[in-house]
């Protein structure tokens, strides 16, 4: 699914050049659940961008789903994105003036989807996430666990390959990221790839494979405990 | 898709209520004044247009040199038209209308009205103008000499609505047969009409229709079609000195003709003297298009400025839905149908009070626009498409600056900041001091015209103006027994004194010369002659300065007694007031039938200066004599209470001297209030612009502070939590704008200073410029710049650091 190869990736300020990926050399396959961990400034959210399409590396091979990627156009990986790729965020990054069930239509309505489809396709992920409840809420009026249900429903409701989550527990105690993660397992075990940046070895346990990153390079790469035993 | 962009703009203009208000009514008020210039300006346009055949038709008029200037004469010789019938081939018609006193009586029965604008004109005259008749037709209606043309309003004041064709109608005195009434709707004729009759009527001797040098008539010719003008204006012209000047025996002709066509009438002839026509002036109809392009610049810039500061609040959103796959396309496609959305909601807003406010200007100009949106399918595109260009005009900065945005930049700060927006920081400020000088001047420029016409209202004339009725004497018995009159008008109860004779203050004087003989050489001054009686000084409440008032008992006073104002004997050098009395002059009698005898008297009085005309003009040397032979006028002063039984008792003498003709009359103070008409109205003109100017510089400067606080959240918020207080931080927020605001005083002072001086050397009367308008004006402009940033700046102040500073 995603094979990265020598990659790099440099922010240049005014006077500071900051190597934020340093060679980083990678594989996902399809279905795998990775987790990707290190230290606060090692590149995680970099990685992550870079994979999601919405940043481009400044040097180094990417290609997704068997396309090459790291030099195509921003229209072009716009198209990808919106068809394979679904976000979730720390900050769950919902339209405060959109209500669930519209901020859940939005990646639809972006694809042109039909209006009676993308109806049928919001009500069934919000049954799922079991927020169907809340359809005509605007996020303002939510729990932060309710909150990041739907930036997940939101994520999945185009049926992606691909699901980058960066942090989606960061601001969630420890209940309702527990939810969070069932809630990312249980697409996982659908065949939806997941690539996630979490702090929390908990968290991490969850996934099939750990990378950990230090200094934009990847230092290890090693199964989990629940895998590996 | 469509829908989804609509429901994320309404919900948008919801939620921020006040920004969507200011935005929104800014764009109305600017697009409510363009609609109103814009009708003003258009009806302006459209005179004469409905006269079918008007292309065809030119007007003549001459260039005459006289003693001191050239002038431009609209009424011209009556052998014009002959000439250019006789003459010229390639015209096909000619008509002639007689300028002449407008007032006449117009009798039905027992229904008497005096009515202005009254036309004597050739039997031609609906061949050039072609009116539409609601009764009667325009064919032979004018040949008879006794026919007489109504418009529909008049007809219906003397006969009600019925078909008055055939009824007799009596113009002063002599008899018309009514041959056809005009539909009404003659607002966009470029002639004030009420009635025409042939000008046969008029029974000029025909020796006189002949003279060359006698300009009295409007004259209007048609021409074939494919005429050159300007060749047929050459061949006039040469015709008129080759063939006409030659035959000039004892006068001189300096006329030179020229053909104005029809269509510039009313537009064209600001500068033409004797011209009776409905006068608009080009220069104001393009100065008018000028500011409403001006404001409609002005109001979308605000509008640009306003949406794009508020769109960087919404940064976060264009990340999150470019994350979701928002192509930049899709993203200006919703900016635009919000700005587009809030354009919508401003035009409509704009429609309803134009609407609203068109009665009012309609009543300011005197014209009667429509603004009927159903019945002008061309003027409801014209909105459509305002709505769609300035929305997406308007919209389209902020849309190309959101779309712009890198998510991932986005997404992880909660400011935002973008290069062009930085670059076009000069041009943003540059516009708001444009807005604010403006502001100034016109604050400075209401001041001053509001003092000087509270002085041109106000200034104590010399004489008491209050509760003086005024009126002309009607009819042979009135003037002959005007003695009798005016001793039965004195006695009415209520009535304190009355006075008659020609020369009041406010109405027509007259000037003539006056010999003062001293040393044995005779000097003639020209003077103001006031033809008086012996009531005139009390019934004005004239002060005397020196000597006494004319007087009934002292047998010479009636023709050898003259009274002077200060300024005569200033001019004079007769020296102080006092030494004036017992001074000798003289004067040239009115009298057709000796011209040559003189009235010798003394000077017996010297009554202190008045205004007796508007304070555009210096005073005047002026004489004051007994001299019946002049008396016209009627000034009968009131006691104060119950001012309409006296009326009434006047109108009951009225009615026993001169039954056939009824009183006309006006109180003394109207003429004078009515002298500065233009003023009053450039007074409330200036008080509505200085608002709108205020109210809109003042949304540019709320736009160009939401900007920079937001911009500064940051900062801000940085600064509170190192300790700057609320105050501190306002202050540093306020100082670039009132910068901007010193800035744009110090553009309007000189701009203010120089206009105004040069609009009060109109008046020989006027105040002192005041230069505390020039400190209100900065300060008013100063305090509402900053309570309109401060409020931004209090905001920012205000608010919780942490949300500001809190990362990702
Ligand atoms: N827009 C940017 N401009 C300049 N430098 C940047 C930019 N974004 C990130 N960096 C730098 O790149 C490096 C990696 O940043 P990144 O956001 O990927 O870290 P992270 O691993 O996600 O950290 P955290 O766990 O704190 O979220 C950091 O040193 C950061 O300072
Ligand atoms: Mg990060």
């Amino acid at each position: 699914m995603i094979e990265i190869e020598n990659l790099e990736k440099i922010y240049r300020t005014d006077e500071v050049q900051t190597k934020a990926l340093n060679n980083v050399t990678l594989r996902v396959a399809e279905g795998e659940f990775v987790a990707i961990m290190g230290p606060s400034g090692c590149g995680k959210s970099t990685l992550l961008n870079i994979l999601g399409l919405l940043d481009e590396p400044d040097g180094g091979r990417f290609a997704f789903a068997g396309t090459e990627v790291a030099q195509t156009s921003e229209r072009r990986r716009a198209e990808l994105r919106k068809k394979h790729i679904g976000f979730v965020f720390q900050s769950f990054n919902l339209i405060e003036e959109l209500t669930v069930a519209e901020n859940v239509e939005l990646p639809l309505i972006y694809l042109g989807v039909g209006a009676a489809e993308r109806k049928q396709k919001v009500e069934q992920v919000l049954e799922k996430m079991q927020i169907m409840h809340r359809r005509n809420h605007f996020p303002q009026q939510l729990s932060g666990g309710q909150q990041q249900r739907v930036a997940v429903a939101r994520a999945v409701v185009n049926s992606p390959r691909l699901i980058l989550a960066d942090e989606p527990t960061g601001n969630l105690d420890s209940s309702n990221g527990n939810e969070v993660m069932e809630l990312l397992t249980e697409l996982n075990e659908g065949g939806t790839t997941i690539i996630m940046v979490t702090h929390s070895e908990h968290d991490a346990r969850y996934a099939h494979r750990v990378i950990r990153l230090l200094d934009g390079q990847v230092v290890l790469e090693n199964l989990t405990q629940a895998f590996s035993a | 898709m469509l829908k989804n962009y609509l429901l994320v703009a309404y919900r948008n203009l919801v939620r921020h209520k006040g920004f969507s208000f200011l935005n929104i009514a800014g764009l109305a008020l600017g697009l409510t004044a363009c609609l109103l210039i814009g009708l003003f300006v258009h009806d302006e346009l459209q005179f004469d247009k409905f006269l079918p055949g008007g292309e065809r038709v030119y007007r003549v008029y001459t260039e005459h040199t006289g003693k001191d200037a050239l002038e431009t004469y609209s009424s011209v010789s009556p052998m014009f038209a002959p000439t250019l019938r006789q003459e010229f081939p390639e015209v096909e018609q000619t008509m002639r209308i007689l300028m002449r006193a407008s007032t006449s009586l117009l009798e039905v029965g027992d229904k008497k009205i005096y009515v202005e604008d009254g036309l004597y004109v050739d039997s031609t005259f609906f061949g050039v103008f072609p009116l539409a008749f609601k009764y009667g037709s325009a064919a032979g209606a004018l040949d008879a000499p006794t026919s007489i043309v109504l418009t529909e309003n008049l007809a219906k004041r003397f006969f009600g609505d019925g078909n008055p064709v055939g009824r007799e109608l009596k113009v002063d005195k002599s008899s018309f047969l009514v041959t056809g009434v005009l539909r009404s709707g003659l607002s966009k004729f470029h002639l004030n009409v009420n009635y025409l009759v042939p000008l046969a009527a008029a029974q000029i001797p025909p020796a006189r229709m002949k003279a060359w040098g006698w300009n009295q008539f409007f004259t209007y010719a048609k021409l074939k079609p494919g005429t050159d003008v300007r060749q047929t204006e050459a061949k006039l012209q040469a015709y008129i000195n080759e063939k006409v000047k030659p035959t000039m025996v004892g006068e001189e002709l300096n006329d030179k003709p020229f053909l104005q066509p029809l269509h510039d009438v009313h537009l064209y002839s600001a500068a033409f003297k004797f011209d009776l026509s409905v006068r608009g002036n080009i220069t104001y109809v393009k100065a008018l298009s000028f500011i409403a392009a001006f404001i409609l610049l002005i109001a979308g810039f605000n509008f640009v400025n306003l949406a794009t500061a508020k769109s960087m609040q919404r940064a976060r959103e264009v990340g999150i839905r470019k994350t979701l796959g928002a192509s930049r396309q899709q993203l200006m496609g919703q900016f635009l149908s919000e700005t587009v959305l809030l354009t919508l909601v401003s035009v409509v807003l704009a429609v309803v009070l134009t609407a609203l406010l068109l009665p009012s200007l309609n009543e300011f100009t005197g014209k009667d626009m429509a603004f009927d949106l159903l019945r002008n399918p061309e003027l409801l595109g014209l909105l459509a498409v305002l709505t769609v260009v300035v929305g997406l005009v308007a919209g389209f900065y902020p849309a190309l600056v959101l779309s712009g945005f890198q998510p991932v930049k986005v997404l992880k700060s909660a400011v935002v900041t973008d290069g062009i927006f930085g670059r076009v920081q000069w041009l943003r400020h540059g516009l708001i001091v444009v807005q604010f000088a403006l502001s100034v001047f016109l604050i400075i420029c209401a001041i001053v015209v509001f003092r000087q016409v509270s002085y041109l209202h106000d200034k104590d004339l010399g004489f008491n103006r209050d509760q003086i009725m005024f009126f002309p004497m009607r009819g042979q018995n009135m003037s002959q027994h005007y003695e009798t009159f005016k001793n039965e008008l004195a006695q009415v109860p209520g009535v304190a004194s009355v006075s008659i004779g020609y020369g009041f203050p406010g109405d027509q004087v007259a000037g003539d010369g006056l010999i003062v003989p001293t040393d044995g050489e005779k000097k003639e001054y020209g003077v103001t002659q006031l033809m008086v009686d012996y009531d005139y000084i009390r019934t004005l409440g004239l002060e005397l300065v020196a000597g006494r008032d004319f007087s009934k008992e002292r047998k010479t006073d009636k023709d050898q007694a003259f009274i002077l104002n200060e300024t005569a004997v200033r001019e004079f050098g007769f020296g102080a007031p006092d030494q004036a009395l017992g001074k000798t002059v003289q004067w040239e009698v009115w009298n057709d039938k000796n011209p040559d005898s003189l009235k010798t008297g003394k000077v017996i009085g010297v009554v202190r200066d008045f205004h007796y005309k508007s304070l555009y003009d210096k005073l005047e040397p002026a004489v004051l004599q007994i001299f019946p032979g002049a008396y016209w006028k009627v000034a009968v002063k009131l006691k104060g209470d119950n001012l309409s039984s006296s009326v009434d008792g006047v109108k009951q003498v009225w009615g026993r001297f001169s039954p056939e003709s009824p009183i006309e009359y006006r109180f003394l103070d109207q003429n004078f209030d009515d002298m500065y008409k233009a003023e009053d109205k450039l007074k409330s003109l200036l008080w509505i612009f200085t608002g709108i100017a205020i109210f809109v510089g003042c949304l540019g400067l709320f736009g160009l502070a939401t900007y920079a606080a937001e911009r500064r959240k940051k900062e801000i918020g940085i600064r509170k939590v190192l300790g700057a207080s609320v105050a501190t931080i306002v202050g540093l927020l306020s100082k670039e704008f009132l910068v901007l605001v010193l800035v744009a005083a110090l553009i309007a002072f000189p701009a203010a200073w120089l206009a105004m001086s040069r609009w009060l050397q109109d008046f020989a009367y006027r105040i002192d410029m005041p230069l505390w308008a020039f400190l209100a004006a900065g300060l008013t402009a100063a305090a509402v710049a900053f309570i309109t940033v401060g409020y931004q700046a209090v905001r920012a102040a205000t608010a919780n650091p942490v949300n500001n500073l809190r990362a990702n």
